[in-house]
């Protein structure tokens, strides 16, 4: 029982003491160095311009994580996003540049159509692993391949600039310090929340997740539901893709690359179990946070960049062995 | 029933076909001195595929040999004025530790081993990082020769790297088909239950195929830095999928238990033949990872054994 609280309070507990780990280091060196400084106060890291500059970098990723969070919720696994990332960001670029290429013209609807896009490859992704009866992480590995090389073969490599500044805007219009794409990220976190917990798609998919032959049995249609999920999640690498696009002002083949770790990553670490049924968006959230507080704050105080990866990889085991309870696992592949 | 019968020689058939059908469509093809360069080509992707055979033969799945492969291109250029030849012996080593990881993470530590051996490779990425200094590191061309040389050189009009690749694949072979190892290795990919009903340490058949996996990943990532004289945080990106086509196209099931290494060699040989169409195609390169894309999506769907699934990942 106590167990159980901590494993739920754990993530969170985690990125408190992050944030309040890194000023130390900063107080350290200052202290050495022999300069005044009150800890937080001073700090570099603990401030609301790095705050900003954490979430910006997060939002992308944010969104990624959020789609991916549905399908592990589910049992399943999504590794389509660096596919589906890429060739949403191209074919919205594309689409934005086509229709006019500012926000205020008919290029809007370039929004709605990189949503569809990515919408339409999670459905594909969730028919063939339903129809087919093929694992889910092969399917959207091989999905994923082919999004990034239907974007290669839409750009032949080069790149795509978005310099509409309406559009930019998400960027460079800030309120309380916050760009917009912050605000709008969190809309679709509340978005996310409450398909989650509020709507019958999203109760369904805790109950697949906490036993699929109880919910068949239960009268759901259960491989009904698995579709709509990867197409839902498809909408969220959709959006990630927006969200990139709106942070460097570029689409690419490139644009995906690095979403599938980072989004499994924040989802282990914030506490949603990989074998499905536990965890969920808020979650993610926590767990997107201490990803990129813990690649920010590396900067900060001064570590490698090389680092990283190598660390956000020791972290996503330790997330998974410590959210694992051994008893009800026999075997693992 | 039939399709039962004829499952097993699918991937030659594929192969035949494939060849015969490009073969018409550009007699060119045929030329025995041409497809010897083809295949000399496509070793280091067969040494990785091989690897991977033995992941994908358990049931497992290792998504860390491009990374590895990419940290021994760095690792090979950074030591080769230091250790000489010896470097590969350090490599491959440096490939089975890496893999005995993912191993032990997967068995002991319960992480599907999709996750784990993308986390051991984001580790291996970090140490590439760190060795190059995330630049592109080219090597002594003296040096590379002097202890390398062999690799790339030519007997009486065959390429040496296509015998290195026979020789390794011949290799794991016997380990496959002729040591209790490989019968192990057939017992748990069939069914872990009753391989473990029949005593076998499955934990441990586990962790070495995944040691053996890291090692021939290695050994690809050696012939790769020798052959392009240099090393690269991302010099081998792209052999991933290939490695994978190249098993499932060879009919060795994701689920595991049948097929193996001869089957991973016929893969291969398809995939290259694919790759050579496109070139006589005249089909985009741009497009070679979309239709490999597919092409791995319709091979699982081929091979895959339904009534295996309820002990695979969802």
């Amino acid at each position: 029982m106590i167990r159980d609280i901590i494993v739920k309070w754990a993530p969170l507990l985690v990125l408190v003491f992050l944030v309040l780990l890194f000023p130390i280091f900063e107080w350290l060196e200052d202290f050495r160095a022999g300069k005044d400084h009150i800890y937080l106060l001073d700090s570099r890291f603990f401030s609301v311009r790095n705050a900003s500059r954490i979430a910006v970098a997060a939002t992308p990723g944010l969104m990624v994580a959020i789609g991916v969070t549905f399908i592990i919720i589910m049992g399943s696994i999504d590794l389509s996003m660096e596919g589906s990332v890429s060739i949403s960001a191209v074919i919205f670029a594309f689409a934005f540049l086509a229709l006019g290429g500012t926000l205020l013209s008919w290029a809007w609807l370039a929004i709605p159509a990189a949503m569809l896009v990515g919408a339409g490859i999670g459905f594909v992704n969730g028919l063939v692993h339903v129809v087919f009866r093929i694992p889910s992480f092969m399917v959207s590995l091989a999905m994923g391949f082919v999004g990034t090389g239907l974007a290669l073969v839409l750009t032949g490599g080069d790149r795509i600039r978005i310099e509409d500044e309406v559009f930019r805007s998400l960027l460079t219009v800030r309120w309380l310090n916050f760009p917009i794409m912050c605000y709008v990220a969190l809309l679709a976190l509340l978005v996310a929340w409450f398909i989650q917990s509020h709507t019958t798609l999203g109760r369904n998919f805790y109950a697949i997740g906490g036993g699929e032959e109880l919910a068949q049995a239960s009268g759901l249609n259960v491989a009904r539901i698995r579709v709509l999920g990867f197409a839902l999640a498809g909408v969220f690498f959709a959006l990630g893709a927006l969200m990139a696009v709106g942070r460097i002002g570029i689409a690419e083949t490139a644009t995906g690359n690095n979403f599938m770790f980072i989004s499994i990553a924040a989802v282990v670490v914030g506490g949603t179990a990989l074998w499905g049924g536990i965890g969920g968006i808020p979650n993610t959230l926590v767990g997107i946070l201490i990803v990129y507080v813990i690649t920010n704050g590396m900067v900060v105080i001064g570590l490698p960049s090389w680092l990283q990866d190598g660390v956000l990889g020791v972290l996503v085991i330790t997330a998974v062995v410590l959210s694992t309870s051994r008893k009800s696992i026999s075997f693992v592949k | 029933m039939t399709h039962e019968i004829l499952r097993p020689h699918f991937p030659w058939i594929t192969l035949v076909a494939l060849i015969v059908i490009v073969g018409i469509a550009n007699p060119a093809f045929f030329s025995v001195s041409g497809f010897v360069i083809l295949m000399a080509d496509v070793i280091p992707l067969l040494i990785m595929a091989i690897g991977m055979t033995f992941a994908i033969y358990i049931g497992g799945i290792d998504l860390s040999i491009q990374q590895l492969a990419n940290m021994v291109t760095v690792m090979t250029t950074v030591y080769l004025a230091q250790f000489g030849i010896s470097v590969a012996l350090l490599v491959v080593l440096v490939g089975g530790l890496f893999g005995i990881i993912s191993g032990f993470v997967t068995t002991r530590l319960y992480v599907p081993s999709f996750v784990s051996t993308l986390a051991i490779g984001f580790i291996a990425l970090s140490i590439a990082k760190w060795l190059s200094n995330q630049r592109a590191l080219f090597m002594d061309a003296t040096l590379r020769d002097a202890h390398f040389g062999w690799m790339f050189g030519n007997t009486m009009g065959v390429p040496h790297e296509l015998v290195i690749g026979l020789l390794l694949a011949f290799f794991a072979w016997l380990l496959q088909t002729r040591t209790p190892f490989g019968r192990a290795l057939k017992a748990v990919g069939s069914g872990e239950l009753a391989a473990v009903a029949s005593g076998i340490d499955v934990d441990r058949v586990k962790i070495f195929a995944f040691g053996l996996s890291g090692m021939f990943a290695a050994f690809a990532g050696l012939m790769f830095s020798v052959k392009l004289s240099g090393g690269d945080a991302q010099l081998a990106n792209g052999f991933l999928l290939l490695a994978i086509v190249a098993v499932l196209v060879g009919g060795t099931p994701l689920t595991g238990g049948v097929g193996g290494i001869i089957n991973t060699v016929i893969g291969t040989l398809i995939v290259m033949v694919i790759r050579a169409a496109m070139v006589y195609l005249e089909i985009d390169a741009t497009q070679q990872q979309m239709i490999f894309g597919i092409v791995l999506i319709v091979a699982i769907a081929l091979t895959i054994d339904r009534s295996k699934l309820r002990s695979v990942v969802k």
